[in-house]
Order: structure tokens, then sequence, then C-alpha cells
């Protein structure tokens, strides 16, 4: 591992990002999305160095908007913003990570089933067939009703990844098949089969870099999948208690203010719009990110 | 034939898992339910023979038998439809079950239906003046409305429509002075009840159609027989709705399956919220109480609802697009 | 005489079609009972109308298709029984050079993903970066100098004759023994193609690669295989084999010789001195409905009634291979 070795892959991957980024720039709703999760990854990470998370109760419960409290107090006092910003990166990294898990399996069984055909396809399609029809949500809400009542006090985020994503993968494999098939028939593939190149290599390195725009877009829907039903779960009041999670806020914001007139909206509205504005930032990133893969596009 | 039969043996499966996963739940899994109220009985000083007979009343288990038998005991009244009972009241889950779920059918089919058909119209209109103003906004509009989760919606219409400004009723699916029956009084309190919560699921997946139905437009208008159509001098308001909307709505009924599976997904935040009895809202008492026998319930009858729903509109795409059923 | 590289024994390959949504399921004999040799360093040219077969026959010689009966030889050897080792090898010296140059590459890779997979695959490259220096000479090979210009770019930047060479490129990286050029430069520009032709000519001299040049066009056929033998088929069946030069100033079968006759000639008036080729009719008969007995029996003049019942063999007569009763 030479010097110049080293030097000249961080070259490459400095254009590669310069490149992706000019080509974000062109497509604004794609931009917008695309800054707003950049907001929310810097104010995740390196926000709670700034703001201290207080969790005693104070007497200023409910209070409005004010310089000492950015968004106000909840019903016990505390600071709203604090809360978001301490929240914020659990959100995160439980989101995009389900996100990952949830496209990676989908990705994986589609292209396997059909590329590879024949039995195994069917049967794979059969589960997928079947896994696809469960409700998603209401089966989450079943494992953490059971999970909690069974003890479990904390669900580390990784796992809280895996169980998001055990029947999401499932329309994505799908998809992925069908792209699948239809590449198969593709002059290169052919080529590349006559050339003799293994059969992990024309799954992975044929046929995968045509897959990966509709692959892109879907983490980005699958990392917003994944936060509704996070969030959701939260919301429900099944977890007793979480610092500064989002879904806890809601849950805390409707149970105490959601029904009394006048006071603490920005209860409701504060961990309300910062979930939607993540969820917008990725649906729109989302529309504009199969560019980034466009090979017309990545050169001048 | 062959292909409805493939269907339904389809459906029948996803039941089947669904009830062996419950199953698995409140009696395999550890720390299930079962152990636990064996353990919170004993601690009580309840006598064992007690103790297994309140967990058969309530939960079709019969702790005496080997695990096989259990577990086909259990089937074998899910299929008789009883479910057990709840641990809260000790009525029959069923009941509870069967109460909320005609609310529940009532709210999602009018919110799934008034969503198509305003995601229809907007997509058919945004394709024929693509590019434009109207296209833009619109397309823009779609994609930031389905970011929104629908319970956050409901939510924000809840707080601001029903609770601070009182346009709307905050609780409850009717109101309760009002005797139920097929009086004009009732229908309207029904409806009335009904709107928040139906604007919540509305306004978060007219989205979704909009946008498919646009690009399923734009690919038809440029099909040959669309052309040939205007050739031929037919009127541009016939070819709209014979022509274009027909075959472009077709393809749409395919992901009918995932928008209800989504929407059933909802209904227990939503319906909690608003108060509206339906089995969203059962689910989320029960999980609140951890009301195992109720959860339960509510998880399979949600899962039959969707499964059934899926069934029926595959059958009725079949009938409308016959390349399905030769296709196969 | 040492074996043949690659040779057919009474291959034929049955393909099922329907021809309307509703219609039946009918049989298609693409290749129909083909025996053919190509020895090493021999180029031979596949010359018939389109539709005829010639692909099919290409595919099934590269194993990329499998007979319904019949067997595909490498170093008389069935191909299809070959395991592991043997199989790579084949693999590796039977290589195309498909017709499309603008689908043959993968969109979604640049040019220099394009041409080191196979040279890592099979070892003629150790590292990355060999494998990236060999396809830069690759490209230096076919034309495309200087190489850097080149390796970083995606094919859609790049221009037909480009990519043709760049697949040409690809095909040679391995050192096939074989080489099967299916309509090679029938998609480029006209002033493109005398160059590929030469370039392949000169990959063929430079490495002793045996060809099947696969076209509908005599005079490219000629071109290409003036050294060698060519083949023409019908419908299916093979009807003369020879000598290129031979068979051009001399064709023995009915339709050889139509063929040849409908080579355009520049000069106008000799053009309509030679008048219309001497055919009976110029439909083609469709491969779902072959005519009985010698498949050209409809169209050729000099039909007589064994023609119409019993199909001719091919025979070696005057030093060539042909499928006529009347020779």
């Amino acid at each position: 591992m030479s010097a110049r070795w080293v030097k000249s892959t961080i070259a490459s991957y400095l254009r590669s990002l310069y490149t992706a980024l000019r080509i974000i720039k062109s497509d604004k709703a794609a931009l917008t999305g695309f800054l707003i999760i950049v907001g929310y990854i810097l104010v995740a990470f390196i926000g709670p160095f700034f703001i201290e998370l207080d969790l005693s109760p104070t007497p200023e419960r409910l209070c409005p908007p004010s310089w000492k409290h950015p968004l106000g107090t909840d019903p016990f006092g505390r600071d709203i913003l604090a809360q978001l910003v301490h929240g914020a990166r659990e959100m995160l990294i439980v989101g995009f990570l389900a996100g990952a898990i949830t496209v990676a399996i989908g990705a994986a069984i589609g292209m396997l089933s059909g590329y590879v055909g024949g039995k195994l396809d069917m049967v794979l399609m059969s589960i997928t067939d079947i896994v696809l029809t469960i409700p998603g949500f209401p089966l989450l809400m079943v494992i953490a009703a059971f999970l909690i009542g069974s003890g479990v006090k904390e669900l580390a985020p990784p796992i809280a990844a895996v169980l998001l994503s055990i029947t999401a993968w499932a329309g994505l494999a799908r998809a992925i098949r069908s792209q699948v098939l239809a590449i198969k028939e593709e002059p290169f593939i052919e080529a590349a089969k006559t050339l003799g190149l293994s059969k992990f290599h024309i799954i992975f390195g044929e046929i995968l870099p045509n897959l990966m725009p509709y692959i892109a877009m879907n983490f980005m829907l699958s990392s917003v999948g994944a936060i509704y039903a996070y969030v959701g779960i939260m919301a429900l009041g099944l977890v007793a208690y979480k610092p500064g999670n989002w879904g806890v806020m809601l849950h805390m914001a409707m149970s105490y203010v959601g029904t009394v007139t006048g006071v603490g909206s920005w209860c409701v509205l504060a961990p309300a719009m910062a979930i939607v504005l993540l969820q917008i930032g990725l649906v729109l990133f989302s529309n504009g990110v199969d560019k980034l893969f466009n090979p017309r596009l990545r050169e001048e | 034939m062959r292909w409805i039969v493939k269907r339904a043996i389809h459906a029948a499966l996803t039941i089947y898992l669904s009830m062996t996963i419950t199953f698995f739940l409140i009696r395999a899994m550890p720390g299930n339910p079962i152990e636990m109220l064996l353990v919170e009985y004993r601690l009580r000083g309840v006598p064992e023979e007690l103790a297994k007979a309140e967990i058969a009343a309530l939960y079709n288990i019969n702790l005496d038998e080997p695990w096989w038998s259990q577990y086909l005991r259990y089937l074998w009244s899910l299929l008789h439809g009883d479910m057990g009972k709840t641990m809260i009241s000790g009525s029959s889950v069923a009941e509870c079950v069967m109460y909320g779920l005609p609310w529940t059918v009532f709210l999602v089919s009018l919110s799934l239906i008034i969503s198509f058909v305003i995601g229809v119209t907007l997509g058919m209109l945004a394709a024929y003046r693509r590019g434009g103003i109207f296209d833009r906004i619109a397309s823009t509009a779609a994609s930031i409305s389905q970011a929104f989760p629908n319970y956050i919606m409901a939510m924000l219409l809840l707080y601001y429509l029903a609770i601070q400004y009182k346009l709307f009723p905050a609780r409850g699916s009717y109101d309760i002075n009002i005797k139920p029956g097929f009086t004009i009084e009732f229908i309207s309190s029904v409806l009335y009840h009904a709107f928040l919560p139906m604007m919540a699921y509305v306004i978060t997946s007219f989205g979704g159609w909009m946008l498919a139905m646009r690009s399923s437009t734009i690919r038809v208008l440029g099909e040959d027989y669309v052309v040939a159509a205007e050739a031929r001098g037919l009127k541009s308001r016939r070819i709209a709705t014979t022509y274009v909307g027909r075959n472009a709505i077709l393809p749409l009924f395919a992901s009918f399956a995932i928008a209800l599976g989504y929407i059933f997904g909802g209904s227990t935040l939503i319906e909690t919220w608003f108060a509206y009895t339906g089995v969203g809202m059962v689910m989320g008492l029960a999980l609140q109480y951890r009301d195992y026998p109720l959860i339960q319930g509510c998880f399979l009858i949600i899962t039959v609802a969707v499964v059934v729903s899926n069934f029926i509109a595959d059958i009725v795409y079949s009938k409308l697009d016959p390349r399905i059923r030769i296709g196969e | 005489m040492a074996e043949p590289l690659i040779a057919t024994e009474s291959v034929t390959k049955v393909f099922s079609v329907r021809t309307s949504v509703f219609g039946a399921r009918r049989q298609i004999k693409a290749v129909d009972s083909v025996s053919l040799e190509i020895g090493e360093n021999e180029i031979l040219a596949l010359v018939g109308e389109s539709g005829c077969g010639k692909s099919t026959l290409g595919r099934l010689m590269l194993a990329l298709l499998k007979p319904t009966s019949g067997k595909v030889l490498y170093m008389g050897e069935d191909v299809w029984s070959l395991k592991g080792e043997k199989f790579k090898e084949f693999r590796r010296n039977a290589q195309i050079v498909p017709q499309d140059p603008y689908s043959t590459l993968n969109p979604m890779k640049k040019v220099v993903s394009a041409l080191t997979p196979p040279l890592l695959h099979y070892k003629i490259a150790r590292s990355r970066r060999e494998a990236r220096k060999m396809a830069g000479e690759l490209l230096e090979m076919v034309g495309l100098s200087p190489p850097e210009d080149f390796l970083e770019r995606y094919p859609c930047r790049l221009s037909g004759g480009q990519l043709q060479r760049i697949a040409i490129a690809r095909a040679i990286s391995v050192r096939p023994k074989f080489i099967v050029a299916d309509e090679a430069v029938s998609m480029l520009d006209a002033s493109l193609r005398i160059e590929i032709l030469d370039l392949l000519l000169d990959l063929q001299r430079k490495f002793k690669t045996a060809y099947l040049f696969i076209t509908h066009d005599f005079g490219i056929a000629r071109y290409f295989a003036r050294e060698g033998r060519i083949a023409v088929m019908y419908l299916g069946s093979i009807v003369e084999v020879g000598r290129t030069e031979e068979v051009i100033q001399n064709p023995l079968h009915p339709y050889t010789k139509a063929l040849i006759t409908a080579v355009p000639i520049p000069d106008p008036k000799l053009a309509r001195e030679r008048g219309l080729p001497p055919l009976k009719s110029l439909e083609v008969p469709s491969l779902t409905k072959v005519p009985p007995g010698c498949k050209f029996h409809t169209r050729c003049p000099y039909a007589e009634k064994i023609c119409e019942e019993k199909p001719p063999e091919l025979r070696e007569v005057k030093g060539r291979l042909v499928a006529c009763h009347l020779l």
C-alpha cells in the first residue's frame, strides 16, 4: 500500500463525491431533501454537544417558547428542544439501519429468486407473497407488546431495526425479482456468460449495478417506513419511558395535552413537525437519488 | 379457475401463518404471557388446577396436554371463532373484536374510495396538463403529503380542528345521545364523527394514487391505440374516459393490497386518539392493559380482513383485465 | 488429420413458439441437422438470408444454446459433457463479437470495468492494477488510442464504432482459439465496416484465431473469408460449403447462384445486363411451414419431381460439399 495508491484512491472517491453533489444540485427538489437530511444528521450528532438534556422536572410546566426554552417546555417542565435534539440520533440510526436491512434482505432474495429461477424462485416467491400480505404494523405492535410484557426494558437500535424489517422486505423482493428477470435477457449478460464469468460476478458485478438506482430510492423509502413504524410504536405508549424519543414525546403530548384547549400546542407541534420534516426530506431526496447512478449524468 | 384456487390457498396459508405466529408469541416465546400468568398465580397462592382452568378459559390452551395438542386445540378453537376471553372483563374476545370490526371497515373503505377517486382524478388531470403549473404543484403536493405519517395528520386535525376550534367532534364514532338505527340523524352523526379520521387517511394517501395514475396515464397517452382513436375523430372527452381512463387505471388495482395493509396499520393510533370505536381502538386498549388474548384476537381479525380484501381485489382485478387470467 | 477445433454433428435446434396469444404452439427447426467443421486458425464464413438460422448455429457452437439433438464437439469432445476445468477451458476459448454494439456492454459500468473482469477471472492479470494496464493495451490494439481517454468512459458516451472495437477487445482479451462474429459489422455505418473488418483480420492473423463469420452480405463474407471457406445456409440447412473464391466464381447450388447474382454491382450498366436473380419466386417460406423434400424447391428454377419428395444430402462435388439432387 504505497502512499501514491492511497492518495489516488482518496482522489477518486472525492471525485465521485463531487460528481454526486453536482448531480444533486441540478434537481431542486432532491437538493432540498438532501439538505434537510444533512441538517438532521448534523443536529443529531453535533447538537448534543451544544445543548444539555436535563430530565429533572421543573415547575415551569408547559411554558410557551421563550429565549430560555426556544420550543417551550413539556408537561413536566423539561425543555422540548433539548429532547428533540438528543432524540434525533436514535431516530436516525434506527431508521437508516432498518432501511438498510430491509433493502439488503429484499434485494438479496429478489436477485437470487430472479436469476436462479426454478424451484428456488417458486419457494421464495411463495414465502414472499405470504409475508407481503401480513399487515406489518399490527404485527409489530403485537411483537412489541409481547416483548415488553416479558420484561424487555430497552431495545438496542440494531434489534429494533431488525424487527422493523421483518415484513418490509417483501415488496422490494418482488419488485427486484421482476427487474432481474428483465435484465437477465440483456445482451451484455449473454456476453458475460460467454466470457465464462462466475454466477457470483454476474449477479453482483453485472446485474446489481443496473439495480442500484432502484435500490437507492428504496433505501430512502424503507427508512421512511421504518421511522413511521418506530414512532408509531412509541406513540402508543407501550414503552414506559425513553428520554427524548420523539414517539414517546408524541404520546405524552396526546395524553396530557391533546384533549385540553389552548394549552401546550407546541408540545404537540414540535415533535410532530420534527418527524414530518424528516420524512419529507427523505421522500424528496428519494425522488432524485436514482439520478446519482445515471451514467449519462455522471459524465459532463 | 386454477388461478383463483392458487390465490385462495395463499390467503389460507397467510391466515394460518398468522395464527401460528400468535400461538408462538403466546405460548412458546421465552417470557410469554402464559408462563408469566402461571408465575403470577403461583405467587398469589392460587392452586395449580384453578390457574390452569383460568388459562384455558382465557386462551383456549390446555396446559395438561402435550405441545402439539395445545397447538391443534388452539387452531381448532380459532377456526370455530372462539378467541378466548379478555383478561380485563372476562367477556369473549370475539365479541369485542366483532363489535369494532364494522366501524373500522366502514371508515377504511370510505377513506380508501374517496382517496382513490380524488387521487385518480387529479392524476389524470395532471397527466393531461403535463409539465404545466398544475402538474408541478399537484405532484409536489402529492409527494409531500405522502411523507406525512397518517397518525400525525390525525393528531394535528384532532388538536386543531376538534379541540381548539371545536369544528368537529373529538370523541366517539357517533353521538351517544342518538339511538343507533337507519335514521338520517344517526347516519349524519356517524359521518360527522368519521369525518376527521377519514380526512387523516385521505390527505396522506391521495398522493400515492395521484402519482401512480399520472404516470400510468402518461404511458397510455403515448400508446398507438390512443393516437388511432384521435385520428378516427372521436371526441376528446370520450377518448379520455373510455380509452385512456380505463387502461390507465388497471395497473393501480395491483397496489390496492399495499394500500389496504397500510391503512389498517395506522388504524390503531388514529382510532385510539379519536376514541373511534373500531378494531384499532380495541387493540389500543388491549395493548395498554396488556390483555394478551384480546391483542391476539385483534391482530388476527385485522390480518383476516386484509387477506380477504386482497383476495376480493385480486378477483375484481382479474375480471377487469383479461390478460391476468390468460397470462397464468 | 488433426481433430478440428469446433465441429457439429447433425446438430438440430427446435424452438417452440406461439404465433399469437391464442394460437397453438408451433415447432420451428431453426437449425436442421447441420454438420460443419472449423479447424484451428481457419476462417469459415456463414452466409444466408435473415432468419435462416445462422445466429442460432453460432450460439450452438458456443454452447450458449443447447441442441435439441446432435452434438457440438470441441477438440473432439462433446461440449455438453465437459465438466469443471475442461469446461472452463472451452468457455475461455470460444468467444463472441455480437451484432449490436450498443447493447453488448453494460450501460452502468465504465469501459475499464467491462474489460478487467475476464482478465482477473482467468488470472491473466494478477492484480487490479495489472488488469487495468492490460485493458489499456487491449484498447490500443483495437485502435482506441490513447486508452486513458476511453477507460473511464461510460458506453452512453461512445459511438457505435468505438463500442464495437471495445467488444472486440473484450473478446480477444482471453486469447480465445475460436471467435464467432455474428453480423459484427451489420449495425455499423458503411464507412466504418472496412475498418473494423480489417481490424478483425489483423487480429486473426496475429493470434491465429479460428472464426465463424456470420453475415447476410456476400460481399463482406468474400472480403473477410477470402483465404478461407464459405458455407451457405437456407432455412436451417447447409446447402453449399467450399473455398470462398471457388464458390463465388463458380457457385454450384441454385440458391448460391441466386444469392451471388443478387449482390449489388456499383456499375448500373452491368447491373442491368445481369438482370434479376434466377428464381421461381421471391417469397421466402416461413420456418413454421417448411417445404417438404428439398427446402429450396419452391423457388428453384431447376426443380424436378424428386426435389419435392426427398431432401438432398450434403455430398462432395468437385471438391466442395453441395446439397442438390441435380449434381
